[in-house]
């Protein structure tokens, strides 16, 4: 069982905008970040890849199965969760709430649904360590709506990884946070990796990106227009001219 | 029943429902409420109406005031209720348009307003000529409907395009707080919004209830439920849309009854198609989103 | 006779605080606002009438009979739920009660305009009855029950599930909550113990009119959720005992019961939105404190375990 995530010349069609075109990418165990100018189309990659889009034409694969035009509840089950670049917490329930909904994974589908407890002990226990894990056990009280945002970014990770993901696909994770926070973001996502959680990193924030990525994908315009370590990114002359010409 | 004929009957059965669903769209349209209320003002203004004619004996002096008490209660409701809602969960709103409906139309039902029973409205065609045809003919009432109605649209379009108030409604329409950062009053626009969409209420409630000769306070629930399924169909906040709607729904309505015998009544129909038509378009013919 | 009158009173108050609590599991816990739910009511009342009338089987077949057919039915008639949300299928609902009203009107299995009448009492081993403290017990008994259908949901990951959709069903999505599939759920669980409470209604009453399951019946159901605190155990039957009991007992408010109803709900939206003893109401908030129990209102707390309990 591999865990390759195969983009095969996927294009998406809104009307008249063509937001993605033919991009095809392939991504196994390592931290893939996928930058561009606003408008590229990264966060609509993501939605084509968590099956919140279906694909106007192309395939994904994962795993050598197809996963396009799956819904999202089946992609998560099949090990690829996703954040969301605007958080979107479960407001009304508690930290411990949040993380617990995304441990019900391994129950929703089934009719063990209506016979387990959520609040069982050992998945509290597991909640309680992701919670660590991610430094957040200090509010697993809190409604999640009274979280500053930096914390509610963690907590939708946090949410994530309680689906048991192999994959995990963050939209722009770092987005408004100090560089303090960025840097155990960073430290996060490094140890995930260790975790063996292969990542894709949507970032604006360029430093951020180069710093954490191992291989980085540029797209402009719904296209991929450079790909390669980021130092080879960095250099590249379209790369520059995409960032420019567009906005800073 | 020749074609011709069933057209122009469903001209004129579209025209007030095109009157009552102007007004609920264009509340939809800026506040993004069901105004399930609007029910109630369609009822005031027919029970207005029957008050002036009987008391003047002049048709359009009646047709005014129901206008203008109608809007004004419109204008009231909104004051009293959801203006406080405008950030609120979408349901709080919503149950609240449900209370307003539900005190009203049992208020009117009270013996010292509408009462219990129906009571008429003769005030025939106004004094408007019969319409005589090779291919159809209108009868004096058929033609007030109508005369009223594009009247009413046609100042209506001239508002909403021409007028400051108009425009500053389209903007907020499509979206609210960019209106308000470029300057629009949502205040005055929303209580315009109301009170022209209640006035239109009004106008259709007298109409129809000089039309059927007949005036009870339980007659704004079908209009309004039906009003619902023409701007569902006509996509919600779609002026164009919900004319369009209207004049299909009342079209789809005439020639069911002339042709099938049915099995559910008239109305129950209208519903299915709600049904079918949020099932596979629910965003209407004409709306986007 | 006064005693006789009261246990009525008694009797009509649980079969609508089953059906506040059966509503709630779909509007409160899933989030599904529905204007709908007196047409599961008169479904699953026409459903046992129609079992016991013309088929002549016993009260516990009607009654598991009208829990189950309506449950289905629920499942079917909660199908426009996955294509719209929100105001869209406040219209749908309302289009359902009209239709299935419509059906029992017109279509003569069903009895028509003149509705079904000499529905028999139930009886268990040959004890026949159909009211008094007998039927005061079995309706409770299942009012009961249904408090702890919700109660249990609350507690496991269906009613986890259902709040995830509630709150924002693309989350719920990113999950692994299937989306459709929970809302269907939520419609079954909660039309089928609507249809018990239709059940006891029509055996209750004898006889069944289409009229009594329009489309303002619904809003009934829906103020008295939303009046005693939308998604809270507790609070749905408070607006049941409240909004049921007050004009059967009080009869100036009888003659101006909708007038008060409506007043009522406007009122609530305006200063207390999520009810009367809901999480953040004035008067939860000054009980618990005044208890010291453990419920956190406000945004230092709360969550499901608050709202479960």
């Amino acid at each position: 069982m591999n865990r390759l995530l195969e983009v095969q010349r996927v294009s998406k069609r809104f009307g008249g905008l063509q937001a993605l075109h033919e991009v095809s990418l392939q991504t196994e165990r390592e931290i893939l970040g996928l930058i561009g100018p606003n408008g590229a189309g990264k966060t609509t990659l993501f939605n084509v890849i968590s099956g919140f889009l279906p694909p106007t034409s192309g395939r994904v694969h994962y795993d050598g199965q197809p996963i396009h035009g799956h819904r999202p509840h089946q992609i998560v089950e099949m090990g690829i969760a996703r954040t969301f670049q605007i958080v979107r917490p479960f407001g009304d329930l508690t930290v411990m709430e949040n993380v617990l909904s995304g441990h019900g994974l391994s129950y929703y589908p089934s009719w063990r649904a209506f016979a387990e407890r959520f609040r069982a002990p050992g998945s509290e226990s597991a909640a309680f360590d992701i919670l660590e894990m991610t430094d957040l056990a200090a509010w697993a009280k809190a409604k999640a709506s009274s979280l500053p945002i930096g914390l509610q970014r963690r907590l939708e990770i946090a949410r994530a990884l309680a689906t048991g993901p192999q994959m995990l696909l963050l939209d722009e994770p770092a987005a408004g946070l100090t560089t303090q926070e960025g840097e155990e973001l960073a430290a996060l996502i490094r140890k995930l990796y260790e975790q063996d959680i292969s990542l894709i990193v949507i970032e604006h924030n360029m430093a951020f990106a180069m710093g954490l990525c191992q291989r980085i994908v540029v797209l402009a315009q719904g296209q991929i227009i450079a790909e390669g370590t980021p130092a080879e990114v960095q250099s590249n002359p379209a790369v520059i001219g995409a960032y420019l010409g567009s906005e800073a | 029943m020749p074609f011709m004929q069933n057209l122009s009957n469903a001209v004129v059965l579209a025209g007030t429902y095109i009157l009552m669903a102007a007004g609920l769209t264009m509340v939809y349209g800026v506040l993004k409420v069901l105004h399930i209320a609007h029910a109630a003002v369609y009822t005031i203004g027919a029970f207005i109406g029957l008050l002036v004619f009987t008391w003047a004996g002049n048709f359009w002096l009646a047709l005014a005031v129901a206008m203008l008490v109608s809007g004004i209660v419109g204008v009231l409701i909104y004051r009293g209720t959801y203006h406080y809602m405008l950030d609120a969960p979408r349901t709080v709103p919503l149950i609240a348009s449900i209370g307003m409906f539900v005190m009203l139309t049992d208020l009117l039902q009270k013996d010292f307003l509408m009462g219990p029973y129906q009571k008429a409205l003769p005030a025939g065609g106004a004094g408007l000529p019969r319409i005589q045809t090779s291919w159809f003919s209108l009868t004096p009432k058929q033609v007030l409907i109508l005369v009223v109605t594009a009247a009413l649209l046609a100042v209506v379009y001239l508002i909403m395009t021409r007028t400051r108030i108009g425009l500053g409604w389209q903007a907020a329409a499509m979206d609210r707080d960019m209106a308000a950062a470029v300057g629009v009053n949502l205040n005055r626009v929303i209580a315009f919004n109301f009170f022209l969409g209640s006035a239109l209420a009004g106008a259709a409630g007298v109409l129809v209830g000089v039309y059927n000769n007949s005036v009870f306070a339980t007659m704004g629930d079908l209009p309004s439920y039906k009003a619902f399924i023409i701007i569902v169909l006509g996509g919600m906040g779609s002026l164009p849309g919900t004319i369009i709607a209207s004049l299909l729904l009342a079209l789809v309505e005439n020639l069911m009854v002339a042709s099938v015998g049915y099995v559910l009544p008239r109305d129950a129909i209208a519903f299915l198609v709600l049904i079918l038509m949020l099932m596979f378009r629910p965003h209407g013919l004409l709306g986007q989103e | 006779m006064f005693s006789g009158y009261i246990i009525s009173v008694a009797i009509f108050v649980g079969i609508w605080v089953t059906l506040a609590l059966s509503l709630n599991i779909l509007t409160g816990y899933a989030g599904q606002v529905s204007l709908g739910h007196a047409a599961f009511f008169g479904i699953g009342a026409y459903t046992s009438a129609i079992l016991s009338l013309k088929y002549g089987l016993p009260f516990w077949v009607d009654f598991l009979g009208a829990i189950v057919v309506t449950g289905l039915i629920g499942m079917v008639l909660g199908l426009p739920s996955l294509r719209v949300r929100h105001d869209f299928l406040v219209l749908a609902t309302m289009g359902i009660n009209f239709v299935v009203v419509a059906i029992f009107k017109y279509v003569d299995f069903f009895g028509g305009a003149m509705g079904l009448i000499n529905i028999p009492a139930p009886s268990i081993l040959g004890y026949s009855f159909r009211g008094g403290i007998p039927y005061l017990l079995l309706v409770w008994a299942f009012a009961t029950f249904t408090w702890l259908v919700s109660w249990y949901v609350s507690k496991t990951w269906v009613g986890l599930a259902f709040h995830t959709v509630r709150i924002d069903e693309d989350a719920a999505a990113a999950v692994g909550v299937s989306v459709p599939r929970f809302k269907i759920y939520a419609f079954a669980i909660s039309s089928a113990l609507a249809g018990g409470a239709g059940c006891l209604y029509g055996h209750f009453i004898g006889s069944l009119f289409p009229d009594t399951f329009v489309f303002v019946e619904s809003i009934v159901v829906l103020s008295m959720v939303i009046f005693g605190g939308v998604g809270t155990l507790r609070g749905p039957i408070l607006g049941a005992i409240i909004l049921k009991a007050a004009p059967e007992l009080l009869r100036f408010v009888q003659d101006y019961r909708f007038t008060i109803y409506g007043a009522l709900l406007v009122l609530m939206m305006l200063f207390q939105p999520m009810g009367l003893i809901g999480d953040d109401s004035f008067l939860w908030r000054s009980l618990t404190r005044l208890f010291s129990l453990p419920g956190r209102g406000g945004s230092r707390g709360g969550g499901v375990e608050e709202v479960g309990s």
